[in-house]
């Protein structure tokens, strides 16, 4: 144990819950830290489709979670504007949906107070060639996309200002107790293998699929029932419009415009390890067979690559879906470890979704709050965001836009897919320093493009390897220090990568694997990077299991 | 409606190949392409086979490894072995008749040359400006990588950090020491996106070369980069029309002897291969047209009459005597896979092998083993004709060459240029032989 700090709360993932969690505590007065064990938004936040609620999806089921997801849509389009593409909604009703379910989903609409207005389907066609012309009807609701990373920094940058602090590479390893309370809490971080003892008056766990996890840390048990949702990256969009089916949810049924692409979502299916799953033929092959009755021809579209998420899907014990009635929707939980498990000073908030993270975060809060007789109340449904700018929110040409604001001219350009510039990775890596390429990746969207990586992220590495040599030449120079060698992090990075072009790997997308891995098997010999740096040991198990 | 004797489908190594071996024997031949293909991604060197896994550097030759891929079954190589020195003599010939030489033969030991990530491959075969990286390095030798202000596919700093330690040289000896040395090149500063193709014109400009060579020069010298023992790499810019002056002067004016390490795409050094192999068709009669997708292809008894491509608002139509297809399997997009895991080829609808889909990816990117889906192509005869599953031939006059053969596996066995070569020389010849037969013959007349 090398060092020791004290905070009044510790905050364990950072997800959006958990940033939302620790702004909250932050701006209440409460001097808290979040830990979390990857980069943040590397568990459930940075692997969803990216869609804002208007609530229209919960609108005929669960009218409670729909109501929270209009006034959360509309709360974070006031305070966390840029993290947000105001591209509209529409439910369309394809020749497959049920009559009755159409008929009443208006109504619904209604009576959660979301704006919901039935266009002429030729005019929803007209908005959205691509959509399928044989579709019946089309409402149009407050839809809209979140860009995760950006919304989470935020947040953290809010809770920082506010006296907090937020670890990432840090994971917690065991709590200590004393009677019916956590005092204290040993953090270890995942890069350099350190720890540090954190003493704390209280405990909130945000780690959402993984909350079992931490509680058994805490000799608690808490079963969660994470829920794998797979989704594909389309290289295009070919809707501006966020489009849903209207019909009761099922596979395949969404399709989200997110920055240059577009992502259809998605699958529910139960995993028992939130860390193991995979990604098959199968589940792809089913989502772009749904994804044609929207979209006709998505089958001939150049798919990017896909990936899955897993929710934090809970289900509590009848006794305390008794006393929570808002357990009785599929929204979110919180849960007291106190009256439930015996330990005072420990809540989990489960379930739930990225739509109404604040609100989940608010509710945690005011339950932590109650029990530290903390009075002071909730100012973050008011207080916009760092970084905002009011009312403006994203729009996909920004960065060109930006780029001729300056001169324009031709931009020093690393990653050509996605616009990241030399300058806006000089600035990235000054900021977050150090930080590994798949960081740079989540700041910048260097490398989710069509190459994947292929051209760009060994320009990355150059641009690392560059400043550290720079720093080497002028000790004296406030500059970083290399942690990952530009080699390795090429060979690491794009394994990754690969990870999520091989279950969709067809038509152009093979191809253009192929022409990546002709040159760095060719004139690059990456064999030779590679047997120096074999895959950990875990990795290999991993690899090994899957063959 | 033009016609001729041969088309040939694709303006790769291997299409080029065959359409010069044709053109050589007198055929009339029409190569028409899509785009551009493997020779824009590749090293501009003419890999025959690697080392086997087991091998010690410095004693496998070409030759070696083209033995044991002939014992692979199923492999071209198992077709072709006997065809790849007399097809590289051949190629070889018509290259530095373009003042494009190479270095190198089947019997020279295969070294480990340094690349622009920093890592090393296995050559031995190489244009005369890659050849200084395919000498064993002496003991006191130094390697000093020499890279330009804003260019964005080559880092100094990166690529000497990692060739500075030892095990990326795979057991060979590697350089005494490497160091990076970075050049503001003039009239550049203001450009801040840098190709390596608009490098490599202005290289080609006498009067600006002269001043950037200086400047290379001189920030050799104030690195302390002495006439001596040890080499400089230099991203492969160095000229592209006028490259054989260009890389000349640098030989004169650098205190070290010069060498080009090749880069991503577009590559320069396969963008000279292209041309100079371009150029020598078009001198032997050969046309080249870029830019045409094959809408259909015209047939008649088990014989190829005529080949349709898109054009503005109808297609345009050439008939021939025969056909080779050299589209360049799934990385050139004559072979495409779709969602359900059944691969197309594209051109004539041939049968194409192919492991099960479950089994086309390995799960490791970089898997020693390779991906199983690389073998997949089209399975042909000893004449090269493609043959159905039953293993008959499907049509008379058509030839497979290249990375459309089914059975190789060019990533990890670096066999890809010497099949090219090989199979294109031999289908350009032998097809030639068919078409001139009276009764192969349905159009037209051949020339002698």
């Amino acid at each position: 144990m090398s060092e020791s700090q004290a905070f009044d709360v510790l905050v364990v993932g950072g997800g959006a819950t958990g940033a939302g969690v620790l702004r909250d505590l932050s701006r209440r007065g409460l001097r808290s830290l979040l830990v979390e064990r990857g980069d943040f938004g590397t568990g459930t936040t940075g692997r969803y489709h990216g869609l804002l609620h208007s609530g229209g999806r919960y609108a005929m089921k669960d009218s409670n979670a729909a109501r929270e997801c209009i006034a959360e849509n509309r709360v974070l389009r006031r305070i966390a504007p840029a993290s947000i593409e105001d591209t509209g909604g529409y439910f369309v009703a394809t020749p497959d949906d049920p009559d009755d379910y159409v008929e009443q989903f208006p109504a619904a609409c209604a009576k959660a107070g979301i704006e919901c207005e039935e266009i002429p389907v030729a005019q929803g066609l007209r908005r959205e060639p691509a959509l399928n012309p044989k579709i019946r009807r089309v409402f149009r609701l407050p839809d809209g996309s979140v860009e995760p990373w950006n919304l989470i920094d935020a947040n953290l940058a809010d809770a920082r200002a506010h006296g907090s602090e937020a670890w990432s590479y840090h994971r917690v390893v065991a709590f200590e107790k004393a009677g019916e309370r956590i005092v204290a809490a040993t953090v270890r971080d995942e890069r350099s293998g350190a720890t540090t003892k954190i003493s704390v008056r209280f405990v909130v766990s945000a780690a959402g699929a993984w909350a079992g996890q931490i509680a058994a840390l805490a000799g608690v048990q808490l079963e969660m029932r994470p829920g794998k949702g797979v989704m594909l990256i389309y290289n295009q969009r070919m809707t501006d419009t966020v489009v849903n089916r209207c019909h009761k949810s099922s596979d395949g049924d969404i399709m989200v415009p997110v920055h240059t692409v577009a992502i259809l979502g998605t699958t529910d299916v139960r995993v028992a390890d939130p860390d193991v799953y995979e990604v098959s033929l199968e589940e792809v092959a089913a989502l772009i067979a749904e994804g044609e009755k929207l979209f006709p021809g998505l089958g001939k579209m150049r798919l990017l690559r896909t990936y899955a998420g897993v929710r934090p899907l809970y289900q509590p014990p009848a006794d305390v879906q008794a006393s929570d009635n808002r357990s009785v929707s599929r929204a979110h939980t919180i849960v007291d470890h106190g009256d439930r498990d015996g330990v005072d000073n420990y809540v989990s908030i489960v379930g739930g979704k990225l739509t109404t993270f604040r609100l989940m975060a608010e509710d945690t809060v005011n339950a932590v709050c109650a029990k530290l007789g903390v009075t002071e109340p909730c100012t973050t449904a008011d207080a916009i965001l760092p970084g905002q700018v009011p009312g403006k929110t994203y729009w996909l040409g920004h960065r060109l836009a930006e780029h001729e604001a300056e001169g324009g001219g031709d931009a020093a350009l690393i990653c050509e897919c996605e616009f990241v510039t030399r300058p806006m990775l000089n600035a990235f890596l000054d900021e977050h320093w150090p930080c590994s390429i798949d960081d740079v990746r989540r700041g910048t969207r260097l490398g989710m493009g069509p190459c994947q990586g292929g051209y760009c992220t060994f320009r990355a590495a150059g641009l690392v390897a560059e400043r550290g040599a720079r720093a080497q030449s002028h000790p004296a120079a406030d500059a970083p220090v290399v942690t990952e060698q530009a080699d390795e992090a090429i060979v690491s990075y794009l394994r990754e990568r690969f990870k999520g072009t091989r279950p969709i790997a067809a038509g152009r997308q093979l191809q253009e694997l192929w022409m990546v891995l002709g040159m760095y098997h060719g004139p690059l010999g990456v064999e030779s990077l590679i047997d120096r740096a074999p895959a950990s040991q875990a990795t290999k198990e991993v690899l090994d299991a899957q063959r | 409606m033009p016609s001729v004797d041969v088309v040939v489908v694709g303006a790769g190594l291997s299409g080029l190949a065959a359409a010069l071996a044709a053109a050589d024997s007198g055929a009339r031949v029409q190569v028409l392409a899509k785009g551009h293909a493997g020779t824009h991604w590749g090293s501009g060197g003419l890999d025959i086979a690697g080392p086997s896994a087991e091998a010690l550097p410095g004693t496998f030759t070409s030759r070696d490894g083209l033995k044991s891929l002939a014992a692979v079954p199923g492999h071209p190589y198992a077709l072709l072995s006997g065809d790849v020195e007399r097809a590289l003599d051949w190629i070889r010939s018509i290259l530095a008749g373009q003042g494009l030489a190479y270095q190198g033969d089947l019997d020279t030991p295969l070294q480990m040359a340094p690349t622009s990530i920093g890592g090393t491959r296995p050559v031995a075969i190489l244009p005369i400006a890659q050849s200084a990286a395919a000498r064993p390095w002496a003991s006191g030798e130094r390697l000093v990588v020499c890279g330009i202000a804003g260019f964005k596919d080559f880092w100094p700093d990166a690529i000497a950090t990692s060739l500075s330690r030892p095990r990326v040289w795979a057991g060979v000896r590697g350089p005494d020491r490497v160091d990076a040395v970075t050049v503001e090149l003039p009239g550049l500063s203001a450009r801040r996106n840098l190709s390596a193709l608009e490098l490599a014109r202005r290289f080609d400009d006498k009067a600006w070369r002269a001043v950037a060579v200086d400047r290379i020069a001189s920030a050799l010298e104030a690195a302390g980069v002495k006439a001596g023992s040890g080499r400089v790499a230099l991203p492969a810019i160095l000229g592209l029309d006028d490259h054989a002056a260009v890389f000349d002067e640098f030989r004169r004016r650098l205190p070290l002897e010069a060498f080009e390490l090749p880069l991503v795409s577009p590559s320069v050094p396969g963008i000279r291969l292209y041309n100079a192999l371009r150029t020598s068709l078009i001198r032997a009669g050969g046309r080249v047209r870029i830019g045409e997708v094959v809408d259909h292809v015209d047939r008649k008894g088990g014989r190829v009459t005529a080949v349709a491509t898109e054009a503005a608002a109808r297609t345009s139509t050439v008939r021939t005597g025969a056909l080779i297809l050299a589209t360049g399997g799934i990385a050139g997009g004559g072979i495409v896979a779709d969602n359900s895991g059944h691969l197309e080829e594209m051109v004539l609808g041939l049968d194409v092998e192919a492991p099960e889909v479950s089994k086309w990816l390995s799960p490791d990117a970089f898997d020693p083993a390779g991906h199983p889906l690389e073998a997949a192509g089209i399975r042909t005869g000893r004449d090269l004709r493609p043959l159905d599953s039953s293993g008959k031939p499907v049509f008379e006059n058509v030839k497979v060459v290249g990375s459309m053969l089914a059975g190789q596996r060019y990533l990890r066995e670096r066999c890809r240029d010497g099949v090219a070569i090989a199979s294109g020389w031999r289908a350009g010849r032998v097809l030639t032989a068919v078409a001139a037969t009276p009764g192969g013959r349905e159009s037209g007349s051949v020339k002698r």
